[in-house]
């Protein structure tokens, strides 16, 4: 039988590792360096902090967020006063809140005015 | 945004000759009627930055309203043996059976019963809530249960036996491991003295893995199992476990004994839905909602992989309480296609406001030329068995490893959220069951959510994107299906100079590759538009339209794997998995087969030496040397991209192949598939490996035919770009021009 298992993942998130946050900021679809790569798959992977997802709201120009249940057959959650209207603003949002839910310190919405 | 569930249905049969009639199934949980008309698919995709939505309206009595009803559907496969007077006034009997439980489900699951379950009478032997098996007899307002005190080991066989005798007399339930290995051995056999008396209703039938519901309104049958039964025995006398588990033992019990009542042998007519007893009294049946037949029995001991080659060790049926095969919704329109339709991809649209919301729904079915004729010389194969086996794929949301495979964010259709409300729909061949045994069948006869025009692009939106071309192009084409060239073979493609084949024909049946082979070889020109095409070996159910078999065998890009021993399909005995596995590699038919998947980042094709070639040269014309091909697209800006194709002579690209072009720089999200690494090692990506990479190939076949391959999925959605005004489509027109051309290639 084959599945694939969340709990699989297990690279280590270095919450001082903020120049990752940077990178992903600025260009959340990649290209992504390698160590990078292996933190956004970790996020990804493991579920830890959601299994955060879109649903078109209009082909090509618009998403709304949702979250995937933990729990097979139980219902996807839609969140229809969070919309996008690109999707590296989505990919950053999420990365936010996995960022939170992995290393309990949050990312500044706008991370390319600090200098964290 | 245009919502497409408040009307949901399907259209049977998929595949209409001017002449038949196609009947639309439909149902809705909040409309009483909404607007319905036919509409001839140009495109399907609804994205501004692509050719947006085009759809032709085709006038029939059906313009209008049309009135709608909420139709349940039912879930669960079961066997049932009809009501027999040998089965009404036993004083006592007794039963016995090998059984494969495979999920607790937290409700009882019957396993073989002549029960009503409104009323509580009758007798059943059942998995209750906790996995614990139990036997129940009830009648007359008594009721006697059994329950063992362990629950059964999760997929592993035990014999279990019951029996009954009249009141004064005793109730027995025996289970024993088959497994002598410690942590699975268990053995208990209970016994009670009871009062029930032996007055079982007179109508019921006998029920394997479910018990009849008893309700007039509603479904049939309730408590439904998971698992696998093998060789069921029934005897008019309770006779001690040891004996019943001889009668089970035996492959061929004597028949000659008047009590022995039933002795079904699940191993005859696997291809069908019979199940046949062995004994005198003929307690033939036949099973529901298509469980999965030609699985291995308790006594298969690894020496065979095929029912065909071991039929007595494949006498075992797995049923599933998520099965469907038909959701039997009544006819709510027909349409008989007039003289002279246009050949092409329709639907029947239903439309309707709805709180101020539009919804559009459509039932998609195909309009082939009139039998026996053509109205076109292109010919575009549906790819509708490749529709079958993605039908209400769930396993995005199933499990885990998509977010990472597609280097971003899961983007669903607002179909899926409503997919996940109505799981009683069914899944796709992508799909484990509830009980995580794969899912190997899918049936055309219920709503399928994600295989029409909506914001599903994979499969049949993509596919539009080529029909879109052609139509732009003002190129006349007919269309059949997949599994017309199944039913009909290669005769049905002879007449047409150019086939084409679109963006993802993944899954193929023995006979539709044998009509591509013999067309190729009989002097026809195909073009293979997609990726990872004929890939995966299926069947179509052998008499029942629109039914198709997968087993995912043990190697390629399998989403789940066979249980050991299970990788020949029930309909045919055939192999399943991969044409590559038994010589056929796609290689063979296109020159290019599966190499990976590149679901990040979609890339460009740079020329080779080939393209210059005399012989191939007419592909390129108006193209630059350097010019890069398919810079550009809807899918992830590329015409490479999603799943792309090789050639490689070792899986059987022909020496007379030439390799035009190549698109080898597919990044780190350039995955080979798990066929194509003899080893484990680091660097085979696309970003340091070209095994992972898609090829354009012109091979010439016999008497002058040929089959032009651009090995990916993305292809057709990068001919739109710039006003069709791009080398995509400038390649594939030269190509279908030349293809048209009667001289040989």
């Amino acid at each position: 039988m084959l599945r694939t298992d969340p709990t699989t993942a297990h690279y280590p998130v270095d919450p001082a590792r903020l120049d990752l946050a940077r990178e992903f900021r600025a260009a959340p679809k990649g290209p992504h360096g390698p160590e990078l790569r292996k933190l956004v798959h970790r996020f990804r992977w493991s579920g830890i902090g959601g299994r955060w997802c879109l649903i078109t709201v209009e082909a090509g120009a618009r998403w709304m967020l949702a979250l995937l249940p933990d729990i097979r057959g139980e219902e996807i959650r839609t969140f229809p006063d969070t919309t996008f209207t690109s999707l590296e603003d989505a990919e950053w949002h999420v990365f936010r809140i996995r960022w939170k839910a992995h290393t309990g310190q949050d990312l500044p919405e706008d991370f390319s005015d600090t200098d964290a | 945004m245009i919502d497409s569930t408040k009307v949901v249905g399907y259209a049977s049969p998929w595949s209409v000759a001017p002449g038949d009639t196609v009947r639309f199934h439909l149902s809705s949980e909040v409309l009483d009627r909404a607007q319905a008309r036919i509409v001839r698919i140009r495109c399907a995709d609804s994205d501004r930055n692509g050719p947006g939505k085009k759809v032709e309206h085709v006038l029939s009595p059906l313009d209008g309203e049309i009135a709608l009803t909420d139709c349940p559907t039912y879930n669960g496969s079961w066997g049932r043996v009809p009501p027999s007077p040998t089965l009404r006034g036993l004083k006592e009997f007794s039963l016995g059976l090998w059984l494969f439980p495979t999920r607790v489900t937290g409700a009882d699951q019957s396993v073989m019963a002549r029960f009503d379950a409104a009323t509580g009478h009758g007798w059943r032997l059942f998995l209750d809530s906790t996995g614990r098996l139990a036997f129940q007899v009830a009648a007359d307002g008594e009721s006697t249960t059994l329950t063992t005190a362990e629950p059964v080991c999760i997929r592993e066989w035990i014999f279990v036996s019951a029996s009954f005798s009249a009141p004064g007399g005793r109730l027995v339930l025996a289970t024993e491991s088959l497994a002598p290995d410690g942590g699975r051995a268990k053995a208990e056999t209970l016994e009670v003295e009871m009062r029930v008396p032996a007055l079982w209703p007179d109508d019921l039938a006998l029920s394997f893995a479910a018990c009849l519901s008893g309700q007039p309104d509603g479904p049939e049958t309730v408590q439904h199992f998971n698992g696998k039964i093998d060789r069921p025995r029934l005897h008019a006398t309770a006779l001690a476990p040891a004996a019943i588990r001889a009668l089970v033992e035996t492959a061929h019990p004597a028949i000659g004994d008047p009590d022995l009542l039933g002795a079904w042998d699940f191993s005859q007519d696997i291809p069908g839905d019979r199940i046949v007893d062995l004994s005198a009294h003929a307690l033939h049946g036949h099973v529901h909602r298509l469980p999965m037949r030609g699985v291995t029995g308790a006594n298969w001991d690894g020496t065979r992989r095929s029912w065909t080659e071991a039929p007595a060790q494949y006498g075992a049926i797995h049923f599933h309480d998520d099965d469907i095969d038909d959701a039997a919704w009544p006819v709510a329109a027909e349409w008989t296609v007039p003289e002279g339709t246009r050949s092409g991809f329709y639907t029947l649209e239903a439309s309707a406001d709805h709180d101020g919301i539009r919804t559009e729904s459509h039932m998609i079915f195909f309009v082939r030329p009139p039998r026996g004729t053509t109205t076109a010389k292109v010919c575009v194969i549906a790819p509708t068995a490749t529709y079958l086996a993605y039908a209400n794929n769930r396993s995005r949301i199933d499990q885990t490893h998509f977010e990472v495979m597609a280097d971003g964010l899961m983007v669903f259709a607002p179909d899926d959220i409503y997919g996940q409300k109505h799981r009683e729909y069914g899944s796709s061949v992508y799909d484990t069951h509830m009980d995580d045994s794969g899912v190997c069948y899918s049936s055309a006869h219920r709503p399928i959510l994600n295989g029409r025009p909506s914001n599903y692009t994979f499969n049949y939106v993509n596919d539009t994107h080529l029909l879109d071309w052609l139509e732009e192009q003002d190129i006349a084409y007919d269309v059949v299906t997949d599994e017309d060239l199944h039913r009909e073979g290669a005769g049905l493609l002879a007449p047409y100079p150019v086939v084409l084949t679109m963006t993802h024909p993944e899954y193929t049946s023995k006979q539709m590759l044998d009509g591509l082979q013999a067309y190729q070889n009989g002097g026809g020109r195909h073009m293979y538009l997609g990726g990872n095409g004929f890939y995966w070996r299926i069947a179509f159910h052998p008499t029942r339209p629109g039914i198709i078999e997968l087993r995912r065998g043990i190697t390629g890009l399998r989403s789940w794997e066979a249980e050991a021993g299970e990788d020949c399909l029930s309909f045919t005995g055939e192999p399943s998995g991969l044409w590559r596995s038994v010589g056929r590699a796609p290689q063979r038919l296109t020159g290019v087969g599966f190499s990976a998947q590149v679901f990040d980042r979609s890339t460009f094709y740079r020329r080779l030496p080939d393209s210059d070639l005399p012989r191939a040269s007419f592909v390129m014309e108006g193209v630059d040397p350097d010019e890069r091909i398919g810079d550009f697209g809807l899918r992830m800006g590329g015409a490479a991209g999603l799943e792309i194709d090789r050639a490689d002579p070792d899986l059987g690209t022909s020496p007379d192949a030439m390799i035009l072009a190549t698109a080898d720089r597919t990044g780190p999200g350039g995955i080979p598939a798990p066929e194509e690494l003899p080893a484990l090692y680091r660097g085979f990506s696309g970003e340091e490996s070209s095994i992972s990479r898609a090829d354009i190939v012109l091979t010439p076949t016999a008497r002058g035919g040929a089959v032009f391959s651009v090995g990916s999925i993305a292809w057709c959605c990068s001919l739109s770009h710039n006003g069709y005004d791009n080398n995509v489509s400038r390649i594939t027109g030269n190509v279908l021009r030349r293809f048209l051309d009667p001289e040989p290639v």
